[in-house]
């Protein structure tokens, strides 16, 4: 632990902390451009300058590029140091145009910023400034060169950091162009971090730009809540809407960055036009109608159903973009009203693998990102990092960039930003390949695994499995690591797999390794909903047919629609016709909004504060960025009406609205005033004592864990499975993925997605389309149960045998089947 | 005009063609290959002998070549690599590419042993793109020496293995620097990389690697065949060693390359060597060793041209390229235009090279095409000291001539200001 003393100051800083890091431990920011703590040091821009007084180095150094020693006496205001950081400025801001009255980094700009600090204030070169052409570089990141100040972190996320190629350095000298080779849209779905991580305004958000100042924005810590992950952003309003998302830092979760698909998904707060208008006011029978009224009249239909036929007619259902405040409510109305429900999952194997997995986390086994990005070796299990969970692939590639092999196991031809092997399984075969490979392992310290271990082993001889050739090597590899990661996927792999992958964890911790898991969950809100639906079995499916039967008689919706995720749609419609009432809350104009016959508007994320918990159990809290209402734009001006009320502003929290329609005034908050998600999340479930206070947590969230260490004994599908297929060889498994973009109920209504959507297609491997006689790019219909669909046909031999891979996609008419799982034999596919 | 001094490295020059094998033979070419490496005696004496020699690097830098290999860590890994560094692109310097036309096996031979010294296997002759020729030679004779057997697999039937590959560069000023040169041979931007590790430790593919100049590796057989002790009294000085390529150029009657004892002094190089100045030129002054040398005036008209000589001046020995400029020529242009090559050569990673260069480029051509202001004088000086602090060696040795042009020729920049114009270009009536 070297002691050093900067400005007079003295500090112990741990072994191999560079200078510029020791200062800020004691608050004292040295200038920088090139350094960033993600992307480390460099020594390009020279910002950093010091002065070294005493020790080993001596004179005018870089802070970022020496390591704190001892002894060393270091001075950031000595004098040389000062004038040489002054002329760098100067050497800066030669070339750099001072449009910084119309630059959408103006105001958060650390070229400005250091130019102010430095003292730069009169250009003394008397040249001319350079110029560059701009690039195209996709609807997402404007470019503008000639403010460049080339310090080489743009090209070094986009390229080290993120495994993209397409963006970086070309040309030397002063005429040093950072770009593409030539104009053309981004190739990264992390490319909206380079507006983040580019210290001048070269990358500007396009979706943002001439839209606002700085200065002029609400900003607050919110949350992503477009995947399991929840990672940390900080959310713009202005004019109320949401005006741009940035990355907000997080350690353990998502670093600096966030994925493309959270930073521009954001539109839908907004609204959009045509169908895409976001619904703010409230209606009942499709007619406009007050808040109060709205409330009033949904809770007297509401007791009209109970009254009539019992509380249980009236069924509850949630979903997984549910904040835990709202899933807490509908578990309360629940309970103390007897409806049915409540409902967060419409299909009851993904319900099983979810309440699985939030069951098997433990404290010691769960592990965040920052401990993926650590890990000496990781085994992905069904599941697809970088369309389920886009920044959990960014945590494996900086493992893999430390030499960490990465091995797939997924039917899907998986693709990530780095080299990993990948093995091709069906579903039914992941576990065999994943319980093969930690056999081959740990085999030889099986004497040391204890009785567990043994019954493990008992329980994962796998016959007839000839292990692919690499599994060797790889098995090697395994056995030699010391922090493992096991990453399993809950979409598209057997019921079994995720509590099977638990137990490989535990198996490697018994082995003695710091084995690490870490699950992919449906959505933002799953690990709440599955540990709320332990005792309410209930699932979507169930409750249609419920209604069929005329058990349901009403339905309240609550940031739900069955028909984004519903597999039958003639089925749906039927059913949801026979209801006597349906209420929705909703931000979203969902068809299930439209048929609604009392509708009220939710407040989304940004304009409520609502908690979330992640794959790993993290609670976190999004904190309200703006009150909402219409939004104010394009030269649009709100109505010239004095009135107290803000137009558009009727919208609730979903929980405020259950709270009101469900009459539970009464029993919570002593019957009047308002309510505090305090007052009723402690109450839904034990293990959310003390959760619901909104200022109440620390920076990286308290952990949730269902789970106490040690094994479980019921061994995922120890036995029962033998990766048999099934009793049709001709036929084959659809598999209905996530993609990033087009998959999701945000990027179905978020107009700013639209141009990074690309057309579905159906992968299957090469075998597979010789047999059904299709080729690679052919447009085939796939005749379902309820109807055909189309779609272009991808041949790629990394996906497995007897699957077809097809993306739940808003552009694919796919909702034409009975339930999962479906069988397509190779007849119902027709080339077109 | 004869001359009694050692021809060593220029020893098979021919007036109109390169030498061949049997020629490179017959003066006791491979002579040192088949001793050592045929004879198997341990690198570790080779190393030896090139240190006790007192052989210091021809690139410019002059450090130690045997101190060099030795930095090769003995249990370092496997494959090692030797790259013979020919980019050679210091404005005025041509010593390497008059050797590759003189006597290219010499520079093989010593490739091998140097290879030889710390087990390399493979070899990469860097040249950049205008020195085609000399790439076309190398091949043609690296071909030759491997069918001779003193190249490549089982090198005269031992178990040393040894080859070169010529890598023809995209050519930059940078690639001259090790690091950034290795960076160009793995197919990366040619960015210099601050040690550590040193290349010699994780150079090409995180490889241990040593960067040689071409006439240092040409020196090795002799050395090897001839003792350390000889190498030593080919010396002019007390402190030097061996001999040195002076490429001489400017205002001079016989500009050229020429092979003289290091440490011969400047004023017979130039007297003697060079048939003295031109035709009604008068010595004014010259950069001793390349263009990021500073200028040395006649008040040193007779110093020895070795390292040590001109380090003690404050100057530098460089790559022994000697730039002549006459009383005619105007100082001011030509650091323009040297400055003009360093500002375009800059690789672009630091800023105070990428930007303050073409900044120094700036104020330069102002003062000379009489746009000079007073207070650029003081602004330049100040650069020439803040560029020290850019990330390698480039830019300081860019403000070398112009910090050594104020330090020298102030009142000649001055005259250019309050005589708005340049006061030569009257003179020289163009």
């Amino acid at each position: 632990m070297p002691r050093l003393v900067i400005d007079e100051r003295e500090i112990e800083v741990p072994e191999g902390t560079k200078v510029i890091d020791a200062a800020e431990m004691l608050g004292i920011v040295i200038p920088r451009f090139c350094y960033h703590e993600a992307l480390g040091s460099i020594g390009a821009c020279r910002m950093c300058a010091v002065k070294f007084l005493q020790g080993p180095f001596k004179g005018v150094q870089m802070s970022c590029m020496i390591d704190a020693r001892d002894g060393m006496v270091v001075s950031t205001t000595d004098e040389e140091a000062v004038q040489f950081r002054k002329r760098v400025i100067e050497l800066l801001m030669k070339n750099h145009p001072l449009d910084c009255p119309v630059c959408d980094e103006g105001g958060q700009c650390l070229l400005q910023d250091e130019t102010v600090s430095s003292g730069h204030g009169v250009r003394l070169f008397p040249g001319p400034k350079r110029t560059y052409r701009d690039q195209y570089l996709g609807p997402y990141i404007k470019h503008e060169m000639n403010r460049c100040i080339h310090c080489y972190r743009c090209s070094r996320f986009y390229q080290e950091f993120c495994g993209y190629r397409d963006l970086g350095p070309l040309q030397i000298g002063d005429r040093m162009y950072f770009g593409r080779f030539s104009d053309g849209a981004l190739e990264s779905p992390f490319s909206g971090n380079l507006v983040d991580i580019c210290p001048t305004g070269v990358y500007t958000d396009k979706t943002a730009r001439f839209k606002l100042r700085r200065w002029d924005l609400e900003r607050a810590p919110s949350l992503c809540n477009q995947c399991s992950l929840g990672c940390a952003t900080v959310a713009n309003g202005h004019y109320r809407g949401v005006m741009r998302v940035e990355a907000r830092f997080d350690s353990e979760v998502n670093g600096y960055f966030i994925c493309d698909a959270g930073r521009f998904g954001f539109s839908y707060s907004n609204g959009g036009e045509g169908r895409r208008e976001r619904p703010l006011g409230p209606k009942m029978a499709g007619a406009p109608a007050s808040g109060p009224i709205a409330l009033a009249g949904a809770r007297e239909a509401l007791e009209n159903i109970a009254a009539k036929y019992g509380p249980e007619a009236i069924g509850a259902v949630g979903s997984d973009r549910n904040s835990l405040e709202s899933q807490c409510m509908l578990a309360l109305v629940c309970k103390t009203r007897g409806w049915l429900g409540p409902v967060f999952f419409s299909d009851p194997v993904v319900r099983r693998k979810t309440l699985a997995a939030v069951e098997a986390l433990d404290g010691e086994l769960a592990v965040s990102m920052r401990e993926i990005a650590e890990a000496d070796f990781v085994l992905v299990a069904g599941a697809d990092p970088l369309n389920e969970a886009p920044m959990a692939a960014l945590a494996l590639r900086q493992a893999a960039r430390k030499h960490a092999p990465v091995v797939v196991i997924d039917p899907r031809s998986i693709r990530l930003p780095f080299d990993f092997e990948h093995f091709p399984a069906s579903p039914e075969e992941i576990e065999k390949y994943l319980g093969t490979l930690l056999r081959m392992a740990v085999e030889k310290d099986v004497a040391g695994l204890g009785k567990e271990g043994e019954e493990f082993f008992r329980a994962t001889g796998f016959e007839n499995f000839e292990p692919p050739a690499e599994m060797a090597r790889l098995s090697e590899l395994l056995g030699s690591s010391k922090r493992p990661v096991i990453l399993c996927g809950t979409d598209v792999s057997v019921e079994t797999t995720p509590a099977f992958a638990a137990e490989c964890a535990r198996l490697l911790r018994i082995s003695g390794k710091q084995a690490g898991l870490f699950y992919l969950l449906p959505g933002a809100g799953s690990f709440g909903a599955a540990l709320l639906s332990e005792t309410a079995e209930k699932t979507f499916g169930s409750l249609i047919e419920d209604i069929e039967n005329g058990v349901v008689r009403a339905l309240v919706v609550a940031e739900s629609d069955p028909f984004h995720f519903y597999p039958d749609r003639d089925r749906l419609e039927r059913a949801l016709s026979k209801l006597e009432l349906l209420v929705a809350i909703d931000y979203f104009p969902s068809e299930t909004v439209r048929r609604a016959s009392i509708f009220y508007p939710a407040s989304t994320i940004f304009e409520t504060g609502s908690t979330y918990i992640n794959q790993e159990g993290r609670v976190q809290f999004a904190q309200p960025v703006h009150r909402g209402g219409a939004p104010i734009r394009g030269g649009q001006h709100p109505p010239r009406v004095y009135s107290g009320l803000v137009p558009g502003g009727d919208h609730l929290p979903a929980w405020k609205v259950l709270w009101q329609i469900a009459g539970m005034a009464e029993e919570i908050a002593g019957g009047h005033g308002d309510i505090s998600p305090q007052n009723f999340i402690p109450a839904a479930l034990p293990a959310f004592d003390g959760l619901g206070a909104e200022r109440g947590y620390p920076v990286d969230g308290p952990r949730l864990f269902a789970a106490k260490p040690g094994f479980r004994g019921k061994g995922g599908s120890a036995g029962g499975i033998g990766g048999e297929r099934g009793e049709d060889p001709e036929s084959f498994d659809l598999l209905m993925v996530e993609w990033m973009f087009g998959t999701s109920e945000f990027s179905a209504w978020s107009d700013s997605l639209d141009a990074a959507l690309c057309a579905p297609y159906m992968s299957m491997n090469s075998r597979d389309a010789a047999r059904a006689g299709l080729r690679d790019g052919d447009r085939v219909s796939v005749e379902l149960d309820g109807g055909t669909f189309e779609i272009e046909v991808c041949v790629s031999d990394r996906t497995a045998g007897g699957v077809l891979v097809v993306p739940r996609h808003q552009a694919l008419d796919w909702q034409k089947m009975k339930d999962f799982p479906v069988r397509v034999s190779a007849e119902k596919i027709r080339k077109i | 005009m004869e001359f009694d001094y050692p021809r060593v490295l220029f020893k098979n020059r021919k007036p109109d063609r390169v030498a061949t094998l049997e020629e490179y033979r017959e003066s006791g070419g491979y002579e040192a290959l088949q001793k050592f490496v045929g004879g198997r005696v341990s690198p570790k004496e080779v190393i030896r002998l090139v240190s006790e020699s007192g052989l210091l690097g021809r690139g410019g830098a002059g450090f130690p070549a045997g101190m060099k290999w030795s930095s090769v860590p003995d249990s370092s890994p496997f494959p090692r690599y030797l790259v013979a560094n020919a980019d050679e692109m210091e404005p005025g310097t041509f010593k390497d590419r008059v050797l590759m036309h003189v006597d290219p096996h010499c520079i093989i031979e010593g490739m091998v042993l140097a290879a030889y010294s710390f087990s390399a296997s493979k070899g990469f002759f860097f040249v950049r793109p205008s020195y085609e020729s000399s790439a076309h030679i190398l091949e043609r004779e690296l071909e030759i020496a491997r069918k001779a057997g003193f190249l490549g697999h089982r090198i005269l039937g031992t178990d040393f293995s040894f080859d070169i590959v010529v890598h023809r560069s995209g050519g930059r000023y940078i690639c001259g620097e090790a690091s950034a040169l290795l960076n160009a041979i793995m197919g990366k931007r040619p960015n210099p990389v601050k040690p550590p590790p040193y290349p010699t430790e994780k150079g090409l593919w995180e490889k241990p690697t040593v960067v040689n100049n071409v006439e240092t590796l040409a020196n090795i057989p002799h050395i090897l065949r001839n003792g350390p002790e000889w190498f030593k009294g080919l010396s002019a000085t007390g402190h030097g060693a061996g001999t040195k390529l002076y490429a001489i150029s400017g205002r001079v009657s016989r500009p050229g390359a020429v092979e003289l004892p290091i440490g011969t002094r400047f004023s017979e190089i130039i007297d003697e060597h060079c048939g003295g100045m031109a035709p009604g030129a008068r010595f004014k002054a010259c950069l001793p060793g390349g263009a990021s040398t500073r200028f040395m005036t006649g008040e040193h008209y007779d110093i020895p041209m070795d390292f040590e000589d001109l380090k003690k001046i404050g100057n530098r020995l460089g790559t022994a390229a000697i730039m002549v400029f006459d009383h005619n020529t105007c100082l001011l242009g030509a650091t323009l235009n040297l400055m003009e090559f360093f500002a375009r050569e800059s690789c672009g990673w630091c800023t105070p090279c990428r930007e303050g260069l073409p900044y120094m480029l700036e104020l330069l051509r102002r003062i000379e095409n009489g746009e000079g202001r007073e207070e650029y004088i003081p602004n330049l000086r100040i650069l020439c000291k803040q560029v020290w602090n850019s990330y390698c060696a480039l830019a300081p040795g860019a403000a070398e001539p112009v910090i050594s042009l104020l330090d020298f020729f102030e009142d000649e920049v001055r005259q250019h200001i309050s005589e708005k114009g340049c006061p030569f270009h009257a003179k020289a009536g163009h």
